[in-house]
């Protein structure tokens, strides 16, 4: 009885807060009065997800010797949690000066607290890639700049054991059927070794898909995902039906999709598996330095675009990434800037580019000759670089869309759990049912 | 109450805001920044209603919640009796029973997910080193297996009904169970006729929570099976958790917690009405 009287009261209580809550005006900041600058030595706050924590270390250590009057206080987060954890701490108004943004996947839910690249750091673009600064620019929903990207990234990308590949006297594979040929002869020859992973979460089937269809229809994701075209049109439904003949003709295992996580790299990695299919943060992998310093026991790495299935050209999806953003309630943003301006030249470039995460942003900047020692690893990467400066569709997404029922209708289709145009249907009926905000709707 | 007062006041305040903040939220399309928010009514609670996505992922939800039931009141119960017997190890048996639930869900749900993978993972390895390859599934990619995966963590989180019976066992009048023995009850009879009706308000407080945990149960399915086969074995916790991964979901989001919420809520009041008219009786 009691219990039943707290619980009513509880439903109660919640109700008329709820009620009374909503009588209140809408979320939101203030309007944008101008901070306060401080003056003389300061602590800039610099969060972001990227480059990894030493690789950043060794990079400020460079910038507070060139800048003793300035100490920066890095926190890094993995990836995903910062996507939540950066609006959040925006929006409670953290002392931050420097944040790193996820251009596709966190512009928009961040650029309401950043202050435009206009009105700190329009000279700064001189030496930045045009064709990023203005993906950077085209992803924002209000077409404004709010962060300088560092480099660029795409997906998917072949990664393979070129040592493995030596030695079955194979070349690496351009097209479906050559690719067919490297599976069936490391079937033959080496049963440890699994010929193709990737990941089966549903978040990359999207980057298969588009890898996939985008051979024969350039710019279907832009289409699509910034666009108005449908999921249910020819090139999709065929593109889904390219990806599912990779199980039927055997070059993909339906095992593979049970990999989640960092399986596939672990797979990779420990030597267990001759293609890896990743995008191109994965680079890493192309350097002996890096496998050495990680423990890494594969003597030489390799990188290749998608084989071509079905005729077409090799596509990639790619997108300028790693921007750097000035917070709007900055107190330091003179600093901030002049850190930024370090973290997009040279110096600093030598320090993070050598990881091969990004394909620098910096005009003209090339790698120093040690970091990519074999044929494989600078061909590989100067390939992938090459399709990556010139892609097919901006690598944009609809997060929660993807999570939600993309990936997992695509997933679907190569279990033989549905038909490529009833995925393609039930896609197009989500996109259109209102729950997945995108378009004028954001 | 005067000593307590503080402290309900400040959890009230904190429940309080938050529940108001949800409810406010639920009613606009915003996202994580909670700027430029646009009223949308119930339009929300509209879409995600008529969620087919959603409709799968609460439907999951009490189904693993009523298998969680299921499976306490009958191995964690028999398990419960059995410890409390006098069995020999039984700290042993109380350890191995009690882990799952004792270390970081998240952690044991990862290594369990990883068990699960079709060619390397342990599970298939074991089905094929003991000469049962047939057995060996696509647990990640067949809804059936994938159901069954789940049902089998499931029951290794029965240390806490297990503790409840074990702890409320000890206080059931032993000459009740002296008096069954002499009478030649056998001891599955006096399980059966005599502690099962006895423990009633303990299987009331296993099933409760066991109920309400599974509304809780997001780390569990997202590190395991992360709601695969195409978003099958997802729960509500894992629909409200990849909801707010979009840009301007944040409200959607919220629609879909209070529609949960209300529902964990009913069946609490559901459960205390029943138990109330049962002592009535």
């Amino acid at each position: 009885m009691k219990f039943t009287r707290s619980l009513l009261g509880v439903t109660a209580a919640v109700s008329a807060v709820v009620l009374l809550a909503g009588c209140g005006s809408s979320g939101g900041v203030g309007g944008a009065e101008p901070v306060a600058q401080n003056t003389g030595p300061v602590t800039i706050n610099y969060w972001t997800w990227f480059p990894p924590q030493a690789t950043l270390d060794a990079a400020i250590a460079a910038f507070e010797k060139q800048n003793p009057d300035i100490t920066v206080k890095l926190r890094t987060f993995e990836a995903a949690d910062y996507q939540k954890q950066l609006p959040l701490a925006l929006g409670g108004g953290e002392d931050l000066d420097v944040v790193g943004v996820q251009v596709s996947a966190m512009t928009n839910t961040v650029k309401d607290y950043l202050t435009p690249v206009s009105e700190w750091g329009d000279d700064l673009l001189d030496g930045v890639e045009p064709s990023m600064v203005k993906q950077t620019e085209e992803i924002a929903s209000d077409g404004v700049l709010y962060s300088i990207p560092l480099g660029s990234i795409g997906s998917p990308v072949l990664y393979y054991n070129a040592e493995i590949l030596d030695s079955l006297g194979l070349s690496v594979p351009k097209t479906g059927g050559e690719w067919k040929t490297a599976v069936d002869a490391v079937k033959a020859a080496r049963a440890d070794v699994t010929p193709v992973v990737f990941a089966g979460d549903p978040w990359w089937q999207e980057e298969m898909l588009f890898g996939i269809a985008e051979q024969d229809s350039p710019g279907l994701s832009d289409d699509i995902i910034g666009g108005d075209g449908a999921w249910d049109q020819p090139a999709l439904v065929a593109g889904l039906a390219a990806y599912k003949s990779l199980f039927d003709d055997g070059i993909v295992s339906t095992d593979v999709l049970s990999l989640q996580g960092s399986r596939p790299s672990e797979l990779f990695t420990a030597g267990k598996a001759l293609f890896y299919l990743d995008g191109s943060w994965q680079n890493s992998l192309l350097s002996a330095d890096y496998r050495g310093a990680n423990k890494i026991a594969l003597k030489d790495v390799g990188a290749a675009p998608l084989p071509v299935l079905n005729g077409g050209d090799p596509a990639v999806r790619a997108l300028a990434e790693g921007g750097l953003a000035i917070p709007a309630n900055s107190k330091n943003t003179a600093a901030a800037k002049k850190f930024i301006a370090f973290m997009l030249g040279k110096d600093a470039a030598d320090v993070w580019a050598k990881d091969l995460v990004l394909v620098p942003s910096r005009v003209g900047y090339e790698l120093p000759d040690t970091v990519l020692q074999s044929a494989a690893a600078q061909d590989g990467f100067a390939n992938v670089s090459q399709v990556i400066s010139a892609p097919t569709s901006k690598r944009d997404s609809n997060q929660d869309f993807l999570n939600q029922v993309e990936g997992n209708a695509i997933l679907d289709v190569l279990r033989g759990a549905t038909t490529p145009e009833d995925a393609a249907a039930h896609m197009q009926a989500e996109w259109e049912s209102g729950r997945y905000p995108h378009g004028d709707e954001k | 109450m005067i000593f307590l007062a503080p402290l309900a006041l400040f959890y009230g305040v904190y429940f309080l805001f938050s529940f108001g903040l949800l409810g406010v939220v639920s009613t606009q399309r915003v996202g994580l920044t909670f700027q430029h928010a646009v009223d949308v009514g119930w339009q929300n609670f509209l879409l995600v209603l008529t969620d087919p996505a959603f409709q799968i992922s609460l439907f999951n939800t009490v189904l693993f919640g009523v298998v969680s039931v299921l499976i306490s009141l009958t191995l964690g119960f028999v398990l419960a009796m059995m410890l409390a017997s006098g069995l020999r190890l039984r700290r042993v048996f109380y350890i191995v029973f009690l882990l799952p639930s004792l270390i970081p869900l998240s952690l044991f749900a990862t290594v369990f997910g990883r068990m699960l993978e079709t060619s390397d993972g342990a599970i298939n390895q074991f089905l094929r080193g003991v000469g049962l390859p047939f057995l060996a599934q696509d647990w990640l990619g067949n809804p059936t297996a994938a159901y069954v995966a789940i049902f089998v963590l499931l029951t290794y989180m029965i240390g806490l009904p297990i503790m409840y019976y074990t702890t409320d066992v000890t206080q059931v009048n032993a000459s009740i169970l002296e008096a069954a023995t002499l009478d030649g009850a056998s001891i599955w009879q006096i399980y059966r006729i005599i502690l099962y009706p006895l423990l009633r308000t303990t299987h009331i407080t296993v099933i409760l929570s066991v109920l309400l945990g599974s509304f809780r149960a997001f780390d569990i399915i997202f590190f395991s099976t992360g709601g695969q086969p195409g978003g099958r074995t997802a729960i509500a916790g894992t629909y409200i958790y990849q909801a707010t991964l979009g840009a301007d979901r944040v409200g959607f989001a919220a629609a879909a917690s209070i529609i949960v919420l209300v529902i964990a809520l009913t069946i609490s009041l559901v459960q205390v009405l029943v138990q109330r008219k049962k002592k009535a009786s």
